[in-house]
């Protein structure tokens, strides 16, 4: 098939040709991917959906304490599409984190963030504190009870810092309490952060693109099992995305209110808490471990730490056998385990702190850091009980073909010093 | 140690000020949602509410959705612009002094409130003759606003009924102006969904037929 | 079987391909609508493109400056004098008769932009001369001298009473 002339001209100036092709006709996919690997690109979707809504409720939206509120109504009854603007962005918010989460939950289960994907792994490490960031900005922009003291109790978390503890809350509020100051500059980084997000995505999508994607086997497919990018899998993403959009829609024109709570109907009174605070139910199992430790460095330290000991996952997980669950049962058993923790501490997290709550929340924080903690252990011990057990073949012969590969590798540096030393 | 108390304190501060209806349940109540409804509850929010309570997110012209024509709202505003928001006459400094708080806006009242309409008409049928003789409210003790409607004193009967009738109006109205465009929202959410089965259903099958070859 | 046979027909999975792009496209064209209407005004920009003037104040002689839509309105009570004058000038670069100008001619409603560059003109002996480029209309807002190419412009309005004017409506 001939080019098109100015697909022709335009190749003999940017390789869009072949980065179509590379990116796209000719990137090879394991054929054996299921929905759950739908995810990442759903994420990018709904991060363009955010953007777009937000850009558009920018030009209408006001931060200013005094005018922030009455700007969130005029541009709900007022202007023209506002409220379905204002919607799409709301609900969009909880589909991002429900998104983001499975796609987690996924990587988890299939041991996707296992080697060579360490650098995926954390780069989508860091969009995650960038969408809790982001989210938890937007969240004040609308100056009602909920956004203003659940700005001031998070910005309040910064003041168990040693020492300059008080002078960094005021230093982030820009004034003594959240104010005028806080949400002026929580606007300008709300819109700001999505550009850093952006820029991460590009960098976690390279990565993507080198390393390429795992497979729910775990074990390196044989490159007839692979398939390219289009048309099998936009079609098939495409396809999740008419199912993600009929789930989303129907929140946004049926139900958009689901996700706001009523105190956020209130405009923001400095003078007054409401009786319960709750934060956005994506933040609730990390609220619930912040409440769990009765000191607030401590609950502080707990709760940084229940986000960024994901991190380490590909050191703390010391298995031989490759992928996640598939061959795994005693990690299957422990994501699950996890998993259920986790909904038990949303729960938690969204009830008042009673006392039977505080020892439920301390038990279920218990579990959550002790999963990441027996990891090591466990990996190598079910690693010495499946080689016991016995593995499927394919399994053992990529378990050989890595050490292969360990040993040529040690064998050519061994070569490469030699040499230098010879020269030397 | 003490920082975390302020800390919790802020979290779960329990303020009575703040209703949040959790001992009494709230009333199951069927709210109608057309105009003819919301133009009778909004006849008795204008006519009794305001005179305490501002509407403010509602504005004159707005008045026009629920039916009322314009001959009706001219002779509602006064000297007031078409433009204008719904204003209680009081001064809000009075009112602070007669009841130590200004009195919530109502325009988004039933948002705000868990329940909506039924939190209002719950709110309502909940006023009642303390022992002492003051009026008092099950569903938010303490309450400053009075029995403007003397619910209290009212006991079961014809008269009950009415106000209950009348309360429902009320709910409905109120509900509409913490939304209104609720309507166009589902009207339109209903074609959106309708398209989106009807698109996603096209690309399952073009996703199959792709796929087909690969099985 | 009859499955497979669909599948290989290159001809029916080129129409669906067609008629999946159609449908995707026009649901994508449709999601941008509620985008550019956001922009335009919205309803409480629109609902001022009427305003009401209340004209008994404005004594004979004297003039009022009022907003509409933002843009300055000016309102004149004419003495019969003016009236005369004007009746009798044909006007400059525009001619355009007093007539034409008014409902009722001891009324001169104009909007008070200069059509020149869209400054606004100062009153001055005989008319409006405006401060920015120098071009001078008379009582009836007509131009007589200087760059501006038309007349001032007349808004739409109506006497909703001998002392009310409604002006965004004819």
């Amino acid at each position: 098939m001939s080019k098109h002339p100015v697909i022709e001209w335009i190749d003999r100036r940017f390789p869009f040709t072949a980065f179509v092709k590379h990116e796209l006709t000719e990137y090879k996919v394991p054929r054996n991917l299921s929905y759950w690997w739908n995810f990442g690109f759903l994420a990018g979707f709904v991060l363009l959906l955010q953007i777009v809504s937000g850009v558009f409720l920018a030009m209408h939206y006001k931060p200013d304490a005094k005018l922030a509120f009455d700007s969130i109504e005029h541009i709900m009854r007022e202007v023209n599409y506002g409220w379905l603007l204002r919607y799409l962005h709301s609900t969009g918010a909880s589909a991002f984190f429900a998104v983001i989460y499975i796609h987690m939950a996924r990587t988890l289960y299939y041991g996707s963030f296992r080697a060579p994907r360490e650098i995926m792994w954390w780069t989508g490490q860091v969009l995650l504190l960038s969408l809790m960031a982001t989210a938890f900005m937007g969240y004040l922009l609308p100056w009602g009870q909920m956004s203003y003291w659940g700005a001031q109790v998070i910005t309040n978390l910064f003041g168990a810092t040693p020492i300059i503890g008080g002078d960094v809350v005021v230093w982030l509020r820009g004034d003594f309490v959240v104010g005028d100051a806080t949400i002026n500059r929580f606007f300008v980084l709300h819109f700001f952060f999505p550009f850093l997000i952006c820029g991460i995505v590009l960098v976690h999508l390279v990565a993507l693109h080198f390393v390429r994607s795992s497979n729910p086997s775990g074990i390196n497919l044989r490159a007839e099992e692979n398939i390219s990018l289009h048309p099998y899998f936009t079609f098939k993403d495409l396809f999740g995305l008419g199912v993600f959009l009929i789930i989303f829609c129907a929140f946004v024109f049926f139900s958009p209110d689901f996700f706001i709570e009523p105190d956020n109907n209130i405009p923001a009174n400095p003078l007054q808490t409401p009786p319960h605070i709750v934060p956005e139910w994506y933040f609730l199992p990390f609220y619930a471990i912040l409440r769990a430790i009765p000191d607030m460095l401590g609950g502080v330290v707990a709760m940084t730490l229940s986000v960024m000991v994901f991190a380490a996952m590909p050191y703390l997980d010391r298995s031989k056998i490759p992928g996640g669950s598939r061959y795994r049962p005693l990690y299957r058993a422990m994501f699950g385990v996890f998993v259920l923790d986790i909904a038990l501490l949303t729960y938690v997290g969204a009830q008042p702190a009673t006392d039977e709550m505080t020892i439920i929340g301390r038990i279920a924080t218990t579990i959550y850091f002790s999963m990441f903690m027996l990891l090591p252990i466990m990996s190598k011990k079910e690693e010495a009980w499946l080689f016991v057990r016995g593995l499927p073949q394919e399994v053992m012969a990529m378990i050989a073909e890595e050490k292969d590969d360990d040993r040529r590798r040690r064998e050519k540096d061994r070569r490469k010093n030699e040499r230098r030393r010879e020269q030397e | 140690m003490k920082k975390i108390e302020i800390l919790f304190t802020l979290m779960i501060a329990p303020l009575s000020v703040w209703a949040s209806g959790g001992e009494v349940p709230l009333m199951q109540v069927d709210l109608a949602h057309d105009a003819g409804t919301r133009k009778q509850g909004a006849e008795v929010v204008l006519t009794v509410c305001t005179g305490c309570h501002n509407l403010k997110y509602i504005k004159y012209r707005d008045l026009q959705a629920v039916g009322f024509s314009q001959q009706e709202i001219d002779d509602l505003r006064g000297a007031a612009e078409m433009t204008a928001p719904i204003m209680s006459l009081s001064p809000p400094d009075m009112l602070k002094d007669t009841y130590g708080v200004v009195p919530p806006d109502l325009s988004l009242i039933a948002k705000a409130r868990a329940g909506k309409g039924r939190y209002v008409y719950t709110l309502f049928n909940n006023f009642y003759m303390r022992a002492d003789g003051n009026v008092d409210n099950h569903l938010f003790p303490g309450i400053r606003m009075p029995d403007v409607l003397g619910v209290a004193a009212m006991g079961e009967g014809p008269d009950k009924k009415a106000f209950q009738e009348s309360m429902k109006k009320v709910a409905s109205f109120l509900e509409w102006a913490s939304d209104p465009n609720a309507e166009e929202r589902e009207s339109l959410g209903f074609y959106v969904l309708i398209y989106l089965i009807i698109f996603t259903l096209m690309l399952g099958v073009m996703k199959r037929r792709i796929w087909a070859d690969v099985h | 079987m009859s499955d497979d046979d669909k599948v290989k027909d290159p001809q029916r999975r080129d129409f669906l391909g067609k008629a999946t792009a159609v449908v995707g496209g026009a649901g994508a064209a449709a999601a941008c609508w509620p985008l550019v209407s956001s922009m335009n005004p919205a309803t409480d920009v629109l609902s001022k493109a009427t305003t009401e003037v209340d004209i008994g104040s404005i004594s004979k002689g004297e003039a009022k400056t009022i907003a509409w839509q933002g843009k300055p309105v000016f309102i004149v009570h004419r003495t019969e004098d003016q009236i005369r004058a004007m009746n009798e000038s044909p006007g400059g670069k525009d001619p355009q008769p007093d007539g034409q100008r008014v409902i009722k001619p001891e009324w001169l409603v104009i909007v008070g932009i200069c059509t020149h560059l869209g400054c606004v003109p100062n009153r001055s002996a005989t008319g409006w001369s405006c401060p920015c480029h120098g071009s001078q209309y008379d009582l009836s807002g007509r131009i007589l001298k200087g760059p501006a190419p038309r007349n001032l412009e007349l808004p739409p309005y109506q006497f909703v009473t001998d002392n009310k004017i409604i002006i965004g409506k004819a």
